[in-house]
C-alpha cells in the first residue's frame, strides 16, 4: 500500500519540491540555513527540465546552457509546467557539490563532491579516504534533506499560499 | 560503480526495522554467508552476491573487513552470461541442418517440435558454457549510527536486486528514500495526513 502510495505522490512531491527550489535560490541570491548545519548556498543552474500534461500528452522541455537564465524553461513554467529535473549545487565553506535531481526519486545523480585525497602513505589509515569520501556524501545528502525540510515546512503550512503569490512575482519578472 | 568514483549516482534508503546490536555483530558473517560465487567454471546464467568493497575479486573479505569506522562497507556484484541472438540464431540452425542431415539417414523427412526444442537447449548449454560472465559492482554503505543506506545506483534492475539481497542477507527491510518516503521521514507526525492526500500546487494559477 505504502509502495503504491509513494509511486502515485512521488512525482507531485517531487516536481512541487524542484519548481519551489528554483524559486526560492533565486529570490534569496542561494542563501539556505538549517539546524546542525549552519548556513549554505544552493544554486539550480546550467540545466533544468520542465514538464506537463497527463498520460499520452506529457511533454517534457529539457534546457541548458552553462551561463543561462534558462528563459525557455521559464516560458515552460508560465505555461503551467513544472520542474521535473534539475542540476543543484550546494556550497558550503568553500567546498561544493553538484547533482542532478529527478522529481520522481530525488535520488542525487552524477553527485559530485569536493575532491579527496585517493592515495594514502604509509602509517595513514587505509579507510581515511573512503571516510572522508563517506562525511562528503552524507553531508550532501544532509543539504539536501534541510532544503526539502524547509519545503515541506512551508508546503503544508498558511504560508504557502503567500510563497506561490511570490513565485507568480518572480516569473513575471 | 565506485563509491570513491569522482562523480557517481546514488539511491538512498533507510532500514524500515529497528536494527539491534546483535544483529549488526552478525553483519559481517551474514555478508560471508552471502557472498558471491564464481560462476566461471559452469553454464549458470547469473550469479550475484557481497564482495569486499575494497576488492570486488575477494568474496572472503580476505584484504579488508566491511567495517569502516562506524559504516558497513560492501559491494554487491553481478556477473552475467549473455549469448548474442545472432550467435545462437546461427548455431541453433546449424544443429537443425546436422539433425536433418542424420535424420535423413534414418529416413525420417522433419525434426519433431520436442526435438527442436530440446536441440535449442543443448545449443544454448554448448554457448553458455564458453561465455565468459561479464562482471558489474556496485558499492553500497550502511551508516550505522543512522542506519541509512547509499547505494552507488540508480538502475531499477540493480535496485530491486540489491533490496532483495539485503533482506534475504540481513532479515531486515529498506525504504527508498524517494519523495514521499523522505517527506514522511522529515515532517511532523500531525502533517503525515497532508502528505497522503497532497495534490500538484496551481504555480501559476494565482
Amino acid at each position: 500500500m505504502d509502495i503504491h502510495l509513494a509511486a502515485l505522490k512521488d512525482p507531485i512531491i517531487g516536481q512541487d519540491f524542484l519548481t519551489w527550489l528554483w524559486f526560492a535560490c533565486e529570490s534569496r541570491e542561494g542563501r539556505f540555513s538549517a539546524a546542525g548545519l549552519g548556513d549554505f548556498l544552493v544554486f539550480v543552474e546550467q540545466k533544468v527540465s520542465v514538464q506537463g500534461g497527463d498520460g499520452e500528452n506529457v511533454e517534457t522541455a529539457q534546457v541548458s546552457g552553462p551561463y543561462s537564465e534558462l528563459t525557455e524553461a521559464r516560458q515552460g513554467l508560465k505555461g503551467g509546467k513544472r520542474v521535473n529535473r534539475a542540476w543543484v549545487r550546494f556550497e558550503q565553506d568553500g567546498a561544493a557539490w553538484t547533482m542532478t535531481l529527478k522529481a520522481e526519486d530525488l535520488s542525487p545523480n552524477s553527485l559530485r563532491t569536493p575532491k579527496i585525497e585517493t592515495k594514502t602513505e604509509e602509517g595513514d589509515d587505509p579507510d581515511a579516504p573512503f571516510l572522508e569520501k563517506m562525511f562528503l556524501l552524507e553531508r550532501a545528502g544532509a543539504l539536501l534533506d534541510a532544503v526539502f525540510a524547509e519545503f515541506l515546512k512551508l508546503r503544508f503550512s498558511r504560508d504557502w499560499t503567500g510563497e506561490l503569490a511570490g513565485f507568480g512575482r518572480w516569473l513575471a519578472r | 560503480m565506485g563509491i570513491l568514483a569522482g562523480s557517481g549516482s546514488f539511491t538512498r534508503y533507510r532500514i524500515v526495522e529497528e536494527v539491534t546490536p546483535a544483529k549488526l555483530a552478525q553483519a559481517p558473517e551474514l555478508l560471508r554467508k552471502n557472498s558471491f560465487r564464481d560462476i566461471d567454471a559452469g553454464t549458470d546464467e547469473r550469479s550475484f552476491g557481497w564482495v569486499c568493497l575494497d576488492d570486488w575479486l575477494d568474496p572472503q573479505w580476505r584484504t579488508a573487513p566491511p567495517e569502516k569506522g562506524h559504516f558497513l562497507a560492501m559491494s554487491l556484484r553481478l556477473d552475467t552470461r549473455r549469448i548474442s541472438p545472432a550467435v545462437f540464431k546461427k548455431h541453433v540452425l546449424l544443429a537443425f541442418r546436422a539433425e536433418k542431415e542424420a535424420a535423413k539417414d534414418q529416413g525420417k523427412k522433419f525434426i519433431g517440435k520436442d526435438r527442436k526444442t530440446e536441440l535449442r537447449d543443448q545449443v544454448r548449454l554448448k554457448l553458455m558454457a564458453r561465455a565468459l560472465p561479464i562482471p558489474a559492482v556496485f558499492d553500497a554503505v550502511w551508516d550505522t549510527l543512522t542506519h541509512a543506506i547509499w547505494l552507488a545506483s540508480t538502475n531499477g534492475k540493480v535496485r530491486a536486486l540489491f533490496e532483495d539481497l539485503f533482506t534475504q542477507t540481513f532479515e531486515l527491510h529498506l525504504e527508498p528514500q524517494g519523495p514521499f518516503f523522505l517527506a514522511r521521514r522529515l515532517l511532523e507526525p500531525a502533517r503525515i495526513d497532508d502528505l497522503e492526500e497532497i495534490e500538484p500546487s496551481p504555480f501559476t494559477t494565482l
